[in-house]
């Protein structure tokens, strides 16, 4: 369970190797500003408007954010990064717009530029702020909805630009497209995993992600030994097998409706009735709940994260697991989008305790959880590594306070921005997939 | 004309006439912006009992938000209950509440309701100032900040005196107490004081739409 050394510094020279080509349209002020206050008009609807008019400016959101807590930057605090969207609303929707238009001035350019690094760069949108607000508040779809803004006005950070724009045009992600999944099927076969490739029926439907095949190999196969062991009827489609969506991520409304729609395409050319998600936190938010509204229309199969899947098949007896008679402690972090945002905690839990491990949650655990650091696609961000190192110390401090064996996720973005920050911090406990743990425990 | 006679009569009515149109006006222009149709399938479909949770519990923040915020969660129940207290049980006060809606309660003598006044104008003066240092309250907050507090506190401190009779004749103080009132009532609909009527839909939403992907908001 174990990730390759090299893999795993091979892939942070891929990530380093991003932005520096910076493929955002080239738009003037004024047409960014256009596009921005287009999109936000789009966007806003009656929830948020509420969510506007009940700001009391009280900065409690500021106290659950991890990057204002590890800094003490009055910048970082949530509300703050919903300014522009705020004064739009208040200019442009608002019952009392007639008494703001007299006396607040419009959002311009420089605004947008500048709250680029604020969304972006100091934002993982991990949603604990909506936890915290005494109002209520939803503050990070509202944070979203600035990301899209910025997207639209052509403003996205150039990594996030430039996988965005691979997927788009390269139908891949980090350079992983078709010839190197068929590899690392072909390297499962040879070790005796069988990943059954383009069947034209079938009753699931198996993502992977870049992240997976280029460095998580084991959780790839892992999920194969899984379904395999379980005799499920399942496929993977060797021309749509990426559960990654880089539109979610860099805000692109546009993107990130097409990668759902090709996953929606995929299911439906084999009849699939689950699609069944990898460790990917934002796989899931992009496709179990926010699918069928980008598509417009109630998605035909049912969508589950590993977790899910796994805890499932364990309450209904059809997955059975060897117990360690001492397997030791785990700390679970919870991914936000699978967590917060995503309704799955008690599952991920189920899982570890039917393993025999005794479960040691850190101080803010499953709501409350704080975010790796380098969520909703911040990892790839070079700007913003100094930040993600800072908010990697609470991380550590609660996981050592827990003082559990390992640290568990069922997330790859989670584990690799933690790993990243246990190796700069030279911080040894090991960083496992759920789902690799539960392979290694199959009964025979 | 006095200047009771104002403050008990036009100023009154002209000031409650703003209130409430400002508070219709500016709940219908949000009501009016339309939500969107959630079209992924809920985890669970239980979304009124989610939201009035939600509404019911989120003044009760959890152990890991709580050591952070102790200050302002402690000064916001203090001075919340402490104004109600002053304004609810307050004898004239009462008897003002009972021509507007044909109801009454009991009260409590005047030394309790100048003690509550004074805890709320003391708590609200202490936030003020927290405002002004806090590094995160203060670039966030704008003029509505300082002058919604502003109107409050001139409410309550016209209302000690008026209640003490100190400084000036019954009728003054009385006069000056109502016409900061009403100052208050015009100002409500254009501020942040409209919290008072958002934040149950605000929270009840929360809970609803976190509640249908299996979430406790």
């Amino acid at each position: 369970m174990s990730v390759d050394s090299n893999a795993f510094r091979d892939f942070r020279a891929v990530l380093d190797g991003l932005g520096s080509i910076a493929p955002g349209e080239i738009l003037s002020d004024e047409e960014r500003v256009v596009r921005a206050k287009k999109l936000f008009l789009e966007k806003l609807d009656g929830p948020m408007a509420v969510d506007l008019e009940t700001c009391i400016h009280c900065g409690m959101c500021a106290e659950a954010c991890h990057f204002f807590e590890a800094t003490r930057d009055e910048r970082y605090a949530p509300i703050q990064k919903l300014l522009p969207l705020r004064r739009f609303y208040r200019r442009e929707l608002s019952p009392m717009r007639w008494l703001f238009r007299t006396f607040s001035r419009d959002i311009t350019a420089t605004d947008l530029e500048t709250w680029r690094e604020l969304v972006f760069d100091s934002c993982t949108v991990c949603g604990r702020c909506d936890m915290m607000c005494p109002m209520g508040i939803n503050l990070s779809t509202m944070i979203n909805v600035m990301r899209e803004g910025l997207a639209s006005a052509g403003l996205v950070p150039a990594e996030l630009q430039q996988l965005q724009n691979e997927q788009r045009d390269n139908d891949s992600v980090f350079g992983v497209d078709t010839t190197r999944l068929l590899e690392v099927v072909d390297e499962l076969g040879r070790l005796g995993i069988e990943v059954p490739l383009d069947k034209d029926q079938a009753d699931v439907l198996v993502l992977t992600t870049a992240v997976d095949l280029l460095l998580f190999k084991d959780a790839f196969g892992a999920t194969a030994k899984i379904m395999n062991q379980l005799g499920v009827d399942w496929t993977m489609q060797s021309r749509g097998f990426e559960a990654m969506n880089f539109g979610l991520l860099s805000g692109d409304d546009a993107a990130q409706k097409r990668v759902s729609a090709k996953i929606v395409e995929q299911a439906q050319s084999c009849s699939a009735s689950i699609v069944l998600l990898p460790e990917s936190g934002h796989a899931y938010q992009a496709l179990r709940w926010e699918g069928a509204n980008e598509l417009g229309e109630a998605l035909s199969f049912e969508v589950l994260t590993m977790a899910e899947f796994i805890a499932r098949e364990l309450q209904a007896d059809r997955l059975k697991l060897r117990v360690p008679s001492n397997g030791g402690s785990v700390t679970y972090h919870d991914p936000c989008r699978l967590g917060r945002h995503g309704g799955v905690m008690e599952q991920p839990r189920q899982v570890l305790r039917s393993l025999g491990l005794e479960l040691r949650e850190a101080d803010s655990h499953g709501r409350e959880n704080y975010c790796c650091g380098g969520g909703c696609g911040e990892y790839v961000i070079k700007n913003s590594a100094p930040l993600r190192r800072k908010a990697f110390g609470i991380k550590r401090r609660e996981f050592d306070e827990a003082a559990a064996d390992t640290v568990v996720t069922s997330c790859a973005s989670c584990r690799i921005n933690l790993m990243i920050g246990a190796d700069e911090a030279g911080w040894q406990k090991p960083i496992e997939s759920l789902t690799e743990k539960v392979a290694a425990n199959l009964a025979s | 004309m006095t200047l009771l006679d104002f403050a008990r009569g036009p100023a009154m009515q002209w000031s409650l006439a703003i209130l409430v149109f400002g508070v219709l006006w500016r709940l219908l222009g949000v009501v009016l912006i339309m939500g969107k149709k959630d079209l992924s399938k809920p985890r669970r479909n239980r979304m009124i009992v989610d939201g009035l949770a939600t509404v019911a519990t989120r003044s009760l923040p959890v152990h890991q938000f709580e050591k952070r915020i102790r200050f302002q969660h402690l000064s916001g129940y203090v001075w919340h209950i402490a104004l109600f207290i002053a304004v609810l049980f307050s004898a004239p006060h009462i008897i003002f509440f009972e021509s507007l809606l044909g109801i009454g309660w009991p009260h409590l003598p005047n030394s309790i309701i100048l003690f509550f006044a004074t805890i709320a104008m003391a708590v609200l003066i202490a936030l003020l100032v927290r405002r002004t240092g806090h590094p995160v309250q203060r670039s966030i907050s704008n003029a509505d900040d300082y002058v919604s507090v502003v109107v409050v506190i001139i409410a309550l401190v016209t209302g000690i005196l008026a209640t003490s009779h100190f400084g000036a004749r019954y009728e003054t103080l009385l006069a000056i107490h109502l016409l900061s009132v009403e100052a208050l009532f015009i100002w409500f609909p254009f501020g942040k004081l409209m919290h008072t009527v958002f934040i149950f839909p605000a929270r009840f939403q929360a809970g609803a739409a976190f509640g249908r992907k299996g979430v406790r908001a």
